[in-house]
């Protein structure tokens, strides 16, 4: 685990890693575990269909339907709280990468061997995206296996679609914050700006549903490409998971230069 | 290789930071073998200067050369061929010395473990500790391993005695000298004076972003302020000497008078003549008041 950056790298994220793949997994037990109480409450769905349609579209919920398993799981799951953890992880990632390490001194004492700047740069990016995508995999897995276990009908393999999904979004935020640190080693304003424009941007596609004004913006929102196809349902939609995948080459492609021009602080 | 080979070459090197100075104007010229000192108070631009060497920040104006490279162009075979110790030196603390300098040795393409071991021992390096419990000196031990690990054609170390008892600091000598000896050059910014005197060759000083002066240890001290005792028969007037050229600092007390001389002796020595002279008493300069003369008083006594 020594004989590079990349490798270093993965391993300083491996407590990190762990412990956010047992919180993962462990809220995807749970809600499968509680899916067949919930299922034969026909009150709470009663309750949920008469939600005004303003409050459903403020969650991001579209047709809520407790009474399958994809209404429930998309709704509980992956409408708020899978791409939440997904984002919170990346962003921070994506903050202490480069900006983080920046300010504790170890980037710049990294830099004094004979490394090029693109090629940490690159490495660090790279345990980005496997960390991301290991997480959204071990979320995938538990959930999986609870599904199989207590026989619930839903496609696995749908399941997986939706999860890359999530994976698709958090990686467009933590993709900028990335950029951000390369361009500014600070990491606070590193944060403050991927996570802000994650909350105004969750509002642009939330509000679009409901303010006619914003309606023809959405498409602006990455929440509106990861939400619109309803993967779970009915899988991703190439278009839209190539808006989210392209930007976050874009903001890979940038970050590259970034810091590649910039002085550093050691 | 010639000793004449030129290491470290910078012309008219200038950074600013923003409007704020960092550096202006630095001509530097480091030979191969040479131990050079660079001496400056905090903020005077020391480190301004080795960050821009090694490319971590970029020159406003002006060129260096580091091997006759670029600093922009080739900053990677120049850390290749460098070793360096930072001044606010920042380890991964959760990794253990053996690790860390395993990982290091890894990003170099291997170490001749042997030497490194061999270091370890002199410096009395605990390296299966977690760096994240060591003292500050003995994370300066592990710096210094690293800095010295591949035997590297130069050093360039940022206050490398930084939280060294005693011991350590003269393991550390003996090994500068011994890289001296090898022909390899160090490059080093301190501003503890009697180590720059004990282990340099020559001597650049630097004062609020500008190169006040490069001397060798020697030229400096001889044409640099010294205190001088002057004992004579019976009493002087003191107005004899308030106007004798490079005398400051004078005070006649009977027959004793003292003063201290910016360069050459001879005026003084003139002067004094005119009277009966029973002794003369001239304190060596130590590098701590030359320096302080440099930095109260700018470029005024530089020759």
């Amino acid at each position: 685990m020594l004989s590079n950056i990349f490798l270093k790298s993965l391993r300083d994220q491996r407590k990190s890693l762990l412990y956010w793949g047992i919180g993962l997994i462990a809220m995807a037990v749970i809600m499968a575990f509680v899916y067949p109480t919930i299922k034969n409450m026909p009150s709470i769905n009663q309750y949920l269909s008469e939600l005004p349609e303003s409050v459903k579209e403020m969650f991001g919920l579209g047709i809520i339907d407790y009474g399958t398993p994809t209404g429930y799981f998309g709704t509980e799951l992956f409408s708020f709280m899978v791409p939440l953890l997904l984002l919170v992880f990346g962003i921070g990632f994506g903050a202490n990468a480069i900006a983080g390490d920046e300010e504790k001194g170890t980037l710049g004492f990294l830099l004094t061997n004979p490394v090029p700047r693109w090629r940490v740069v690159m490495d660090k990016f790279g345990v980005l995206i496997i960390s991301m995508i290991l997480l959204g995999f071990l979320f995938w897995a538990g959930l999986a296996i609870c599904i199989m276990g207590l026989g619930i009908d839903l496609s696995l393999s749908k399941l997986a679609e939706a999860t890359l999904g999530a994976v698709a979004l958090a990686l467009v935020f933590s993709a900028l914050s990335f950029l951000v640190g390369c361009i500014k080693g600070n990491k606070g304003m590193t944060m403050g700006i991927a996570s802000g424009l994650a909350v105004l941007t969750y509002l642009l596609n939330t509000l679009g549903g409901m303010v006619s004004g914003l309606k023809d913006y959405r498409f602006l929102s990455p929440f509106y490409h990861y939400m619109e196809p309803n993967a779970l349902a009915n899988g991703l939609s190439l278009a839209h998971i190539l808006v989210l995948l392209g930007l976050v080459i874009v903001f890979f492609a940038f970050s590259i230069p970034a810091f590649i021009r910039r002085d550093i602080s050691i | 290789m010639s000793n004449s080979e030129t290491i470290i070459n910078t012309t008219k090197l200038t950074k600013y930071y923003g409007k704020q100075l960092g550096i202006e104007d630095v001509d530097l010229e480091v030979k191969r073998g040479e131990v050079f000192g660079y001496l400056g108070a905090n903020g005077a631009g020391k480190t301004t200067t080795i960050r821009t060497l090694l490319d971590f920040i970029r020159p406003t104006s002006g060129l260096a050369t580091v091997f006759d490279l670029d600093i922009r162009q080739s900053s990677v075979d120049i850390h290749r061929r460098t070793g360096y110790l930072n001044g606010e030196l920042a380890l991964w603390e959760n990794m253990t010395g053996e690790d860390l300098l395993k990982y290091l040795g890894n990003l170099r393409g291997g170490l001749d473990w042997k030497y490194v071991r061999e270091l370890a021992a002199r410096f009395e390096c605990d390296l299966p500790r977690r760096i994240q419990g060591l003292s500050m000196g003995n994370k300066q031990k592990l710096g210094l391993l690293q800095a010295f690990m591949h035997k590297p054609e130069l050093l360039i170390l940022d206050e490398p005695t930084n939280g060294l008892d005693p011991l350590m600091q003269h393991q550390f000598y003996d090994l500068l000298s011994e890289t001296k000896k090898e022909g390899r050059t160090v490059f080093l910014s301190s501003h503890i004076l009697p180590e720059v005197e004990k282990v340099c060759d020559r001597v650049g000083i630097i004062r609020q972003g500008k190169l006040v002066t490069v001397e060798t240890i020697e030229t400096l001290k001889s044409h640099s302020v010294r205190k001088l005792e002057i004992h004579f028969a019976g009493t002087v007037p003191r107005d004899k000497f308030s106007n004798v050229p490079g005398v400051r600092d004078i005070v006649v007390q009977d027959n004793l008078l003292t003063c201290t001389v910016v360069g050459s002796l001879d005026a003084l020595v003139k002067a004094a003549a005119q009277f009966e002279v029973v002794n003369i008493v001239s304190h060596e300069p130590t590098l701590e008041e030359i320096f302080l003369t440099y930095y109260n008083e700018g470029k005024k006594y530089v020759k």
